[in-house]
């Protein structure tokens, strides 16, 4: 069992605070990913964690101990940089079974280990190297093998892909996942790909300047964003932000109107009974769909400046409204680079819309949560 | 690289190469020569080329059992006693500053204490300031202190060539040795001293040869401080003066001394010839 229990933590250097309020349960066994823009605090507070950065205040317990005072030495923890950090004066070998003499394991047993974890990850070809002689991905599975090996509480990933190339980073994080099925531990992940993000975890933390903006699933954070901000962090491409007004509403539905004066109504509640306020109307490039002309679908034109086909999907750059969208294309041929006006809907049920402050009104009839 | 050069270009280039070396190697090959020959032919004019070698002048700086008999004259020498003391003398500061060095260009690098740059700025303001700037008040208070003329007083004046050194090369060898290292040898268990004995020393150990080679011939070249703070345990550099005689001037004798002089940091020099380079250009680790 491994649990880890932030209260209250903080991180100050001087002045200048990085970390305020964190507050977050992690239950034994999770996939949990710290994501968020570079500055965010994201690292920091791993690295807190490990026991690698003083807590200026709050109290972190593993396993309902407290160990804000406990050397790195002593949390039982694996860690995986993102530089690898392999030790390059030993062989692979000995790097796996540096935690093990750490831990003054008797020398067979090390060797069981060692072979174990190395026949895990497929390197047992490569035990009598030296770091300087792997490849990048080769290096990342060593610093796994070297987290696994003394089967540590807690497993702490910082950005460990972001030095690797595109392909090997999908393989990567399919196989990183896979030894999370496999062993069962708590992990805790840093990235500032969303996409990481949404693949691996079970718990999503979503962190801006030292703050939690936002916990929970991926599919939560994906059709309940919490803020303007996690609206348009998730999901690729990015939200599109329409301004609008508030014009009325009822108990159920909110009435807004874009800047065509033309007014809709959504299924999202409002938080103000009074209207007129300045919102946000948040569509998702992927929710984009061919008019019906059936009720509760909000149609918009596109000027269309730019196509892109991926192939698998054809988006289409453009301007709505006066500001710019991004939209998948329904139609796959989309004749390319063709410039022109395009009437695209959106169901009703699919918008968001963000309050002056950024926060989030409750849509109601959002696809429902997994857990 | 280029391979273009014109043949007129390349033997310009070589032509100031071998001026080079022939600036540089004439004092070393004048001495080796004068060494090999006997006092006629050092006195002969024109200076003589070609001579038979002998290794007489040799004989006399060790052969303390003859008195130094020469067909000359008499010189009384026994400089296998400034040798021995000049091995012991630098071995020992190398040795010394190694153990108080190291952790200290470790604390410097890695740690954060008050006024770091200010203690290390002054470590290394001894190596601005000359010599003889400690050597005098320190030559009464080594006489009180019954440490003038001894090995242990020797070595420890000496920290101040080879102290510094030691510690501005750990230093900089320890900040070019990636934090990430250590932070995963603490997450794997490693209390900070075997951080330090498992992970950061091994990797120090290129430079730390190259830099124990640099500050060994410092220190074997030291001239003051023997000078002032020694007799009967002076360096092969004093010695070297006191071949001076006041009455006949035994100039092979004293390029013999010269050259066993040279000889020790030549030696070293060639073996330790990558590691020194190691020790001066040490960089990245990764």
């Amino acid at each position: 069992m491994a649990e880890v229990r932030l209260e209250g933590i903080r991180k100050a250097y001087g002045n200048l605070e990085i970390l305020r309020d964190i507050d977050l349960d992690i239950r034994h066994g999770e996939f949990v990913v710290f994501v968020g823009p570079s500055g965010s605090g994201k690292s920091t507070l791993l690295r807190m964690i490990g026991g690698l950065e003083k807590i200026t205040g709050g109290t972190l317990r593993i396993d309902d101990k407290v160990v804000n005072k406990i050397d790195a030495a002593d949390r039982n923890l694996g860690m995986v940089f993102q530089s690898y950090a392999l030790y390059p004066h030993l062989s692979v070998r000995n790097n796996l079974a540096f935690p093990l003499k750490m831990a003054k394991m008797k020398k067979d047993e090390i060797a069981d280990r060692v072979q174990a974890a190395a026949a895990l990850l497929q390197i047992e070809h490569l035990l009598d190297r030296k770091p300087r002689q792997l490849s990048g991905g080769q290096r990342q599975r060593v610093a796994i093998g070297r987290a696994i090996v003394r089967e540590p509480k807690v497993f702490l990933f910082d950005e460990p892909l972001s030095n690797l190339d595109t392909e090997l980073r999908v393989q990567m994080r399919v196989q990183i996942a896979k030894l999370h099925k496999q062993l069962g531990n708590t992990m805790i992940y840093v990235t500032h790909d969303q996409v990481e993000a949404m693949t691996m975890a079970d718990k999503i933390v979503i962190l801006k300047d030292g703050r939690i903006e936002q916990v929970g699933s991926p599919h939560d954070l994906y059709h309940r964003p919490a803020s303007k901000f996690v609206a348009g962090f998730i999901g690729s491409p990015r939200m599109n932000f329409l301004p609008c007004k508030e014009k009325g509403s009822d108990q159920a539905r909110t009435e807004i109107t874009l800047s065509d004066k033309m007014s809709r109504w959504l299924p999202i509640q409002t938080t103000s009974s009074k209207g007129g306020r300045a919102l946000t109307l948040g569509i998702r490039p992927d929710d984009f769909v061919a008019p019906t002309g059936m009720p509760g679908e909000l149609v918009i034109e596109i000027d269309v400046d730019f196509v892109e086909h991926l192939g698998s999907a054809t988006y289409l750059y453009g301007t709505a409204l006066g500001d710019h969208v991004v939209a998948r294309s329904p139609n796959h041929h989309f004749p390319a680079g063709n410039a022109g006006r395009v009437s695209l809907a959106v169901s009703a049920a699919d918008c968001h819309l963000f309050d002056p402050e950024g926060k989030a009104l409750t849509r109601l009839e959002a696809p429902g949560s997994w857990n | 690289m280029d391979f273009t050069r014109s043949l007129t270009t390349r033997i310009v280039l070589n032509a100031m190469v071998l001026i080079c070396v022939a600036v540089l190697a004439f004092p070393l090959v004048w001495i080796v020569m004068m060494a090999l020959k006997q006092q006629s032919d050092v006195m002969a004019w024109p200076p003589s080329f070609v001579f038979t070698p002998t290794m007489d002048n040799f004989r006399v700086l060790f052969d303390a059992a003859q008195a130094g008999a020469t067909s000359y004259g008499t010189i009384k020498v026994d400089f296998l006693k400034p040798v021995i003391n000049s091995v012991v003398i630098a071995l020992g500061a190398v040795v010394v500053s190694l153990i108080a060095g190291v952790p200290a260009g470790y604390v410097l690098a890695r740690r954060d204490i008050p006024y770091k740059e200010d203690i290390a700025f002054f470590i290394l303001g001894f190596r601005f300031a000359p010599v003889l700037l400690v050597v005098i008040p320190l030559f009464s208070l080594f006489q009180s202190l019954g440490l003038y003329d001894t090995y242990i007083g020797m070595i420890w004046v000496y920290q101040v060539v080879t102290l510094p050194m030691i510690v501005w090369l750990t230093r900089s060898y320890v900040e070019d040795i990636p934090k990430d290292i250590e932070e995963a040898a603490a997450i794997d268990g490693a209390k900070p001293f075997r951080v330090v004995l498992h992970i950061v020393l091994p990797l120090l150990k290129p430079g730390l040869i190259g830099a124990s080679l640099l500050v060994f011939l410092l220190a074997w070249h030291n001239f003051a401080l023997g000078l002032m703070l020694s007799s009967t345990k002076a360096p092969v550099t004093v010695a070297l003066l006191k071949l001076l005689n006041p009455g006949i001037q035994f100039y092979p004798v004293m390029a013999a001394g010269l050259v066993v002089t040279m000889i020790v940091p030549v030696i070293l020099i060639v073996i330790g010839q990558r590691h020194l380079e190691r020790g001066l250009t040490f960089g990245a680790v990764k």
